[in-house]
């Protein structure tokens, strides 16, 4: 049983297919802090692949996971995304007037409170030094893809996804890039859940690693560790 | 009030606010469709029954989403708003109220079609005959003799209001202030590692508002109903 | 006048009535349970639709299916009394009884509170609440409430049924004043016959929704061939019920003379003045048949007169109707084999016999007497 952030759902739900007759797995989507929530709580997860470090640590503080197993699987990209009918264009090294692009509208993004995409986010946006003209016009959604959601029906004219999350649409256009100097990296943990380290359960783990699999994630827009 | 922060004290006001809006904006609908459900027999009945208690059944999210493809500012309802009326509610308080009132509404229309069915026809017939008029006899028989099961459903719709998360979150975000209401707060403290203290806070406030709601409904409810004996 | 000529049906029962009946007065509607009163009563109220047909009140059709019409039952102003009362339970008896009145221009109120509460006396129970009251309280608060609103027709629906025997006793006399002091012309559904024969004038017979006779209540009441038509073993004996003036008033005994268009009758003391008018029922069963005069016998009333028809019911029961001379024809049920040791038939002489205080007597009371009620 795999509890895998919910960006990586398509692209592991591939990789299982791929895996195929090698085992059976399942695997549950969430975001990442419900799912360690979860594990928390006793969930029967055998692997936990997390958004963002921080969750990863707090179950490894406690002792919730084999810290042998602990390796970086992924990494991703943070997008300015418009609906796909837009024809704004973003520099976002000239220091642009977002505020003005937004308008009345809103800065969809997943909130920044709690959910890692939405942390990411607001440290790119202070990093370029554009979070204060920002701030008081957010849309702080649930998750990721509900800002995707937005931004896909122009109900926002903005929004800050995950470059994985822009690429599932055609709804929306990437009118930025953010540099991957502006914020945290962007990381991706997978571990073993302790107490959980059958030899099925290895094998698949180091499935995840190997070449077919890493051929996959790269085609959902991953970049790889 | 002693002992809460900022945020919370503002996450209460904007929970009390959303619940009263959405209470009061959805009363007369509430007593309509109660009444049209309850005196009325046409093609379709059951059609509008369902669809009036479609919130109940459904998953907030997926009421959230329809509210959001409706009266979002490009909705197909929301555009029109906008682009006359110049008003929207995408992203404001009032359409949290909106999201809380569509999900309340079908406590409310069981609780007044209820006492509505249990009003005497034979009375509203007198009355009839006395002169009064089909809308006077609902405004001076009718209604006063439902009163119980009117309290009953705004009281319900209001509490379901306090508690109300996944259509409010989806429609209108979680925005402090504007939109996050108690539980939308609670539900982020308990997402942040070390937020349990604030959210359990905050869990006991809901507690208690919702305790006093169904209190008062209670009170209220036996009142009125001992003013008819 | 008020003509009904309605066809219709409430639930699998069906209804086809006509008839029309004088506009003052009261006009009893009288049938077993199950005839189509009610329904008609509702018909005419506007509370249920007839399938076609025409009612008219006062010279105005309120229903015509032909024409089009179909006045709402709150336009129609015609006040309908039911048989539970129907009080608003939320509001005083007072806000119950000006419920109607505040809804009637004051141009048509022809009768006031102070009015109605006097006559009725129900001034001490202004202040409570329907719940608080009795049985016959309530249905005097209901007859006030109608009243208040001013109608130009009084439809009573069985008011008395739901009350024991003392609590009508009560009520019947305020119901006569009503008809008496204000005028509203009356329908009057029942099926109990001392109820209409105290304060009726007019009588439509109905049986399984069809109104089978229709006449002044003497004439209609006294016809024996209808109770079969009404329907039901048991209801409705055969009797007589005759028009007749008090002639003198004898202290010795106790006893009063009634001159009737037959002869005289005397009845234990009644107390109405000289010349008043007296409606009195004699039940079939209570007349016994002799050939010759009997003497040394306590019956006072003895009539002679000619048999007329003998209608066997096949059960050891007779119905023999007399020709006793002017007026009704009187109705004797005795055994067949009376019948046959006495050798009866039509055109034989006899005398018919009737105990004095087997004698019910009513004073139904038009408007320029003084009113009385029951036995």
């Amino acid at each position: 049983m795999v509890f895998a952030a919910a960006s990586t759902a398509s692209a592991i739900q591939d990789i299982i297919a791929l895996y195929g007759a090698r085992g059976a797995v399942a695997a549950s989507f969430a975001a990442s802090s419900a799912l360690a929530r979860q594990i928390e709580n006793g969930a029967p997860a055998d692997i936990y692949i997390s958004a963002n470090p921080r969750w990863m640590d707090a179950l490894a503080g406690a002792g919730l996971i084999e810290t042998a197993s602990r390796r970086d699987l992924l990494g991703n990209r943070l997008v300015l995304i418009a609906p796909a009918d837009s024809p704004v264009r973003v520099d976002l090294s000239a220091m642009p007037a977002l505020d003005a692009l937004l308008g009345d509208g809103r800065l969809a993004l997943a909130d920044p409170a709690h959910v890692p995409a939405g942390q990411y986010a607001r440290a790119a946006l202070e990093a370029l030094g554009l979070w204060p003209a920002v701030a008081g016009a957010v849309a702080p959604m649930n998750n990721v893809r509900a800002a995707l959601v937005l931004v896909e029906r122009g109900e926002a004219p903005l929004g800050v996804v995950y470059a994985t999350d822009a690429a599932i649409t055609d709804g929306v256009r990437v009118a930025a890039v953010f540099p991957e100097s502006s914020h945290p990296p962007i990381t991706y943990p997978a571990a073993i859940v302790a107490g959980h380290a059958s030899p099925a359960v290895r094998a698949f783990h180091d499935f995840l690693f190997a070449d077919a699999a890493r051929a996959v994630f790269a085609a959902h827009g991953f970049t790889l560790k | 009030m002693p002992g809460l922060t900022p945020e919370e004290w503002s996450a209460v006001q904007l929970s009390l606010r959303v619940a009263l809006l959405s209470t009061a904006v959805s009363l007369p609908f509430g007593l309509f469709f109660a009444w049209l459900l309850a005196r009325r027999d046409f093609l379709g009945k059951g059609l509008l029954n369902g669809i009036v208690h479609l919130p109940l059944v459904l998953p907030p999210v997926v009421v959230g989403y329809a509210l959001l493809v409706l009266l979002g500012r490009k909705g197909a309802i929301g555009a029109w708003l906008y682009d006359t009326l110049g008003v929207t509610v995408a992203f404001k308080w009032e359409g949290a109220a909106v999201a809380s009132a569509v999900m309340g509404f079908p406590l409310m229309v069981r609780a007044i079609r209820l006492s509505l069915d249990a009003v005497d026809r034979r009375l509203e017939a007198a009355a009839l005959t006395l002169g009064a008029s089909p809308v006077r006899v609902f405004a001076t028989i009718t209604l006063p003799l439902a009163l119980p099961g009117v309290v009953t459903g705004a009281i319900l719709a209001f509490a379901r209001s306090l508690g109300e998360f996944g259509a409010t979150i989806t429609f209108v975000s979680n925005i402090p202030g504007e939109t996050r209401t108690l539980p939308l707060a609670l539900y982020s403290y308990t997402q942040v590692p070390g937020g349990d203290g604030p959210a359990l806070r905050l869990a006991v406030i809901s507690v208690v508002l919702a305790m006093a709601a169904l209190l008062a409904s209670e009170i209220l409810a036996r009142r009125v109903a001992a003013r008819l004996q | 006048m008020i003509e009904v000529q309605v066809r219709g049906a409430a639930g699998a029962f069906r209804l086809d009535v006509e008839f029309a009946v004088p506009e003052g007065g009261v006009t009893a509607l009288f049938g077993p349970s199950g005839s189509g009163k009610t329904t008609l009563i509702n018909m005419i109220a506007g509370l249920l639709r007839p399938e076609a047909g025409r009612i008219v009140v006062n010279g105005a059709p309120v229903f015509d299916s032909q024409a089009g019409v179909d006045i709402a039952p709150h336009r129609r102003r015609i006040g309908t009394i039911f048989q539970e009362g129907r009080l608003f339970p939320h509001l005083t008896v007072r806000a119950n009884l000006v419920y109607g009145m505040n809804r009637t221009p004051p141009a048509q109120r022809y009768v006031g509170l102070d009015q109605v509460v006097d006559m009725l006396g129900i001034g001490d129970l202004l202040t409570r609440r329907p719940a608080t009251l009795s049985g016959g309280e309530k249905q005097r608060v209901a007859i006030g409430r109608a009243l208040l609103a001013s109608p130009r027709l009084l439809l009573m629906d069985e008011p008395l049924a739901a009350l024991d025997a003392a609590r009508k006793a009560e009520i019947l006399p305020f119901i006569e004043r009503l008809h008496r002091d204000i005028q509203v012309p009356v329908i009057y559904v029942s099926h109990a016959m001392d109820e209409v024969l105290a304060i009726a004038d007019t009588m439509a017979l109905m049986a399984e929704g069809r109104v089978v006779a229709v006449g002044p209540v003497e004439e209609v009441a006294s016809r024996a061939d209808l109770y079969g038509a009404a329907g039901r073993p048991g209801f409705g004996h055969a009797e007589t019920v005759i028009a007749a003036t008090v002639a003198e008033h004898e202290p010795e005994f106790g006893l009063t003379r009634l001159a009737a268009p037959a002869g005289a009758l005397r009845v234990p003391r009644l107390d109405r003045a000289v010349g008043s008018m007296v409606r009195l029922r004699i039940r079939a069963r209570d007349v016994s048949l002799a050939l010759s005069r009997p003497s040394d016998i306590s019956v006072l009333n003895i009539f002679p007169g000619t048999i007329e028809g003998i209608d066997d019911h096949g059960n050891g029961t007779v119905d023999v109707t007399l020709d006793i001379g002017p007026g009704p024809q009187l109705h004797a049920q005795i055994t067949a084999r009376a019948v046959h040791d006495l050798a009866l038939g039509p055109g034989a002489r006899v005398f018919a016999l009737v105990k004095s205080v087997a004698i019910d007597r009513y004073s139904p009371a038009p408007a320029s007497e003084p009113s009385g009620g029951g036995t």
